[in-house]
């Protein structure tokens, strides 16, 4: 589904790459976990795969197809969702108003559907009385649960979570990874996720280390 | 449409930012539209003082020419010294010019004098050994320029059109004064002391001998009583009656007693010209059907020129306000924006992973400054309102007085003494607006200007028209 060809990075020296000439596959119904001491590159690798940045060298495919060609926005919007270490949700609003909001502006072909909406929400243990409440009245496993609510309503086949784990105990911790775990085998999505954990990495499918700039496949 | 809901979620959920957000709007708009409320009625009052105000234009015998033909005279008959001949205006010349665009009313003014007769005319001592009345004013037209009598005839269309009267300098105490109806009358107004020291009231007769022709006497009939606020000679010239001895009457008896010659003329003829803005083109018009070498026009626009340039300065300051208010106010606003939106660069980063578009983002926070501002300006549109009424009512009651004043100012001579009075109707029409102004906006408008040097209008000394009037 998602290739990376001799991908390359770096931020100010070209001999100083984070990683290079990286080629990976990423494929539909499977979850991967990327592992990695901090700063070697992780999660700018997920940026430039989430197509929130652009590589220097090499290219990032989709079904074969550049990311460049699709475009980032349309890549953003149509085929991939992202979950943040930091939940990243509207502040401002519910529960509910950001799956809303997120199937409104990813054009999911659920746009509108608030039944539809509160029916994920319910799934994932966000009961009717937290739906309208503000985000920010809510606990830190049920805002990780909400973003993951989110990607679950847009039709992105893509799923990357950076750190999703990073805030959260361990049983919301277990609750979060058993989500992701639905939503490759489930939905048939690929699921990528960042982590130095490595009981979260182990509960993944397949588990990559990116370390002295390129990446390993562990056993 | 789904950033216009995100932008009314947004300023719903954070009440209390969007409440501020909206007061300071408020009152940035409730500034922009007081200035403009200002400078509204600055254009305005500047348009209505300007109508009110008038110019003149009075047309009288040409002296320039008088002198030029004089002066031509002397030299052809060397032995001989010439008079000086000044034309008396023909009425008929002042009704063409009174059928001129843009010009309103008219005042025929003749002036002569006459002796008294049946009664004794107010004596002024001067303190300096001399006393008595001096010999009257020397007149115009051909040899009565030498005769002079202790009473001043002061014929007139109407003395509500003379400046005296209008200037509330003469004020009619008993009976009425003269007007259009008493022409061809005997109808007199006089002086209150010279009718005290008479025993003269309104219905009494009073007798006066010509000083020309046949030094006939002539019966005169006392309509109205009137007091001058300068009694005193000493505002006259050492030549001149007691101004108590001044009799107004219509200038057809004024002329009669001038002789016969004189009917249908007149010593000057002032003319109120409607539209100020035009009264160099009603002299060209009247130029064009007088005879230049007897006749000339001379024009009066000072007052107009006073308030013009008074009301300009005034329109300038609402100016300045509204640009000082504008632009301290969108900087202000631009300020707080950019807070904003520093403040939202998370959200901005969520909505672009969600792939939304720049121009969307963009979009939104417009909406939500949209819908800040609308309610802003409808709040400052009610304050606005308020605020326009009280000054509305303000500046209505301060024109009514104002109205009063520069009314008087229409047919007003170049006569000596007018300097003071003019400066003081400078001042009062010049104030009332910035005092409307200030009595209302005392706080608000000193925020936002520098402390002035001018104690009247607030304003520098090198841009104030007050001092400039003053100097």
């Amino acid at each position: 589904m998602l290739k990376t060809q001799d991908l390359s990075y770096w931020y100010q020296n070209a001999n100083q790459p984070l990683f290079k000439n990286v080629n990976l596959e990423f494929e539909e119904g499977e979850s991967y976990a990327i592992l990695g001491h901090s700063g070697t590159g992780k999660t700018t690798f997920l940026s430039l795969i989430a197509g929130l940045d652009t590589p220097k060298d090499g290219a990032i495919l989709l079904q074969d197809q550049s990311l460049k060609k699709i475009g980032l926005t349309n890549y953003r919007r149509k085929h991939v969702a992202i979950v943040f270490q930091a939940y990243n949700l509207f502040t401002y609003m519910s529960p509910l108003n950001n799956l809303l909001t997120a199937m409104a502006i990813t054009e999911s072909k659920h746009a509108g559907d608030r039944e539809y909406a509160t029916q994920v929400l319910r799934d994932l243990g966000i009961g009717e009385d937290l739906i309208t409440r503000n985000v920010q009245h809510l606990s830190g496993g049920q805002q990780q649960r909400v973003a993951i609510a989110r990607t679950m309503v847009c039709d992105a086949r893509l799923v990357v979570a950076d750190e999703p784990t990073g805030n959260l105990d361990e049983d919301n911790t277990q609750a979060v990874i058993t989500q992701f775990q639905s939503i490759a085998h489930d939905q048939k999505k690929c699921v990528v996720i960042v982590t130095h954990e490595l009981d979260v990495a182990a509960m993944c499918d397949h588990q990559y280390r990116l370390e002295n700039r390129q990446f390993t496949k562990l056993a | 449409m789904n950033f216009c809901k995100r932008a009314w979620l947004n300023v719903w959920a954070k009440k209390g930012r969007s409440i501020l957000l909206i007061l300071v709007s408020a009152a940035i708009l409730m500034f922009v539209l007081a200035g403009l409320l200002i400078r509204s009625a600055a254009v305005k009052a500047t348009n209505q003082a300007k109508a009110e105000v008038g110019a003149t234009v009075t047309l009288s015998a040409n002296r320039q020419a008088a002198f030029k033909q004089m002066r031509k005279s002397s030299q052809s008959k060397s032995s001989k010294r010439s008079k000086l001949t000044l034309n008396p205006v023909k009425l008929s010349d002042a009704t063409k010019i009174a059928k001129l665009k843009h010009v309103g009313s008219y005042n025929v003014t003749s002036t002569t004098s006459a002796n008294a007769k049946s009664y004794d005319t107010v004596s002024t001592s001067t303190g300096m050994g001399g006393g008595g009345t001096s010999g009257g004013p020397g007149k115009m037209g051909g040899k009565t320029t030498t005769s002079t009598g202790d009473t001043q005839i002061d014929g007139v269309t109407a003395t509500s059109l003379t400046s005296d009267f209008s200037d509330k300098q003469s004020k009619i105490v008993k009976g009425r004064g003269i007007t259009s109806s008493d022409r061809n009358t005997n109808h007199v107004v006089i002086e209150k002391e010279l009718a005290s020291q008479n025993d003269l009231s309104v219905g009494d007769t009073m007798t006066i001998k010509k000083t020309t022709g046949n030094k006939g006497t002539v019966k005169v009939k006392v309509v109205g009583i009137y007091k001058a606020s300068s009694s005193s000679a000493s505002t006259a010239g050492p030549m001149s009656t007691d101004p108590s001895n001044t009799v107004y009457a219509s200038y057809t008896l004024a002329n009669s007693l001038k002789g016969s010659k004189y009917a249908n003329t007149a010593d000057s003829v002032t003319f109120n010209v409607t539209a100020p803005s035009q009264v160099s083109q009603v002299k060209k018009a009247g130029n064009k059907v007088i005879s230049s070498s007897k006749y000339a026009l001379s024009t009066d626009d000072s007052s107009y020129q006073t308030v013009k340039a008074s009301m300009s300065s005034f329109e300038g300051f609402a100016n300045k306000i509204v640009w000082l208010v504008a632009i301290a106010g969108t900087i202000i606003l631009a300020l707080i924006v950019i807070l904003m939106i520093r403040e939202r660069r998370f959200e901005i980063g969520v909505l672009l992973s969600l792939g939304e578009a720049r121009w969307k983002i963009v979009a939104q926070f417009f909406t939500e400054m949209i819908m800040v501002l609308v309610v802003a300006l409808a709040i400052a549109g009610v304050g606005g309102k308020f605020v326009g009424n009280q000054l509305g009512s303000q500046l209505m009651s301060q024109a009514a007085t104002t109205t009063q004043t520069t009314s008087s100012m229409a047919g007003q001579g170049q006569g000596g003494g007018q300097a003071a009075m003019t400066t003081q109707r400078a001042r009062q029409r010049l104030s009332w607006p910035l005092r409307s102004v200030r009595s209302i906006w005392p706080n608000s408008v000193g925020l936002v200007l520098p402390l002035p040097s001018c104690r009247l209008c607030w304003l520098q000394e090198a841009s104030c028209a007050w001092n400039r009037v003053k100097s």
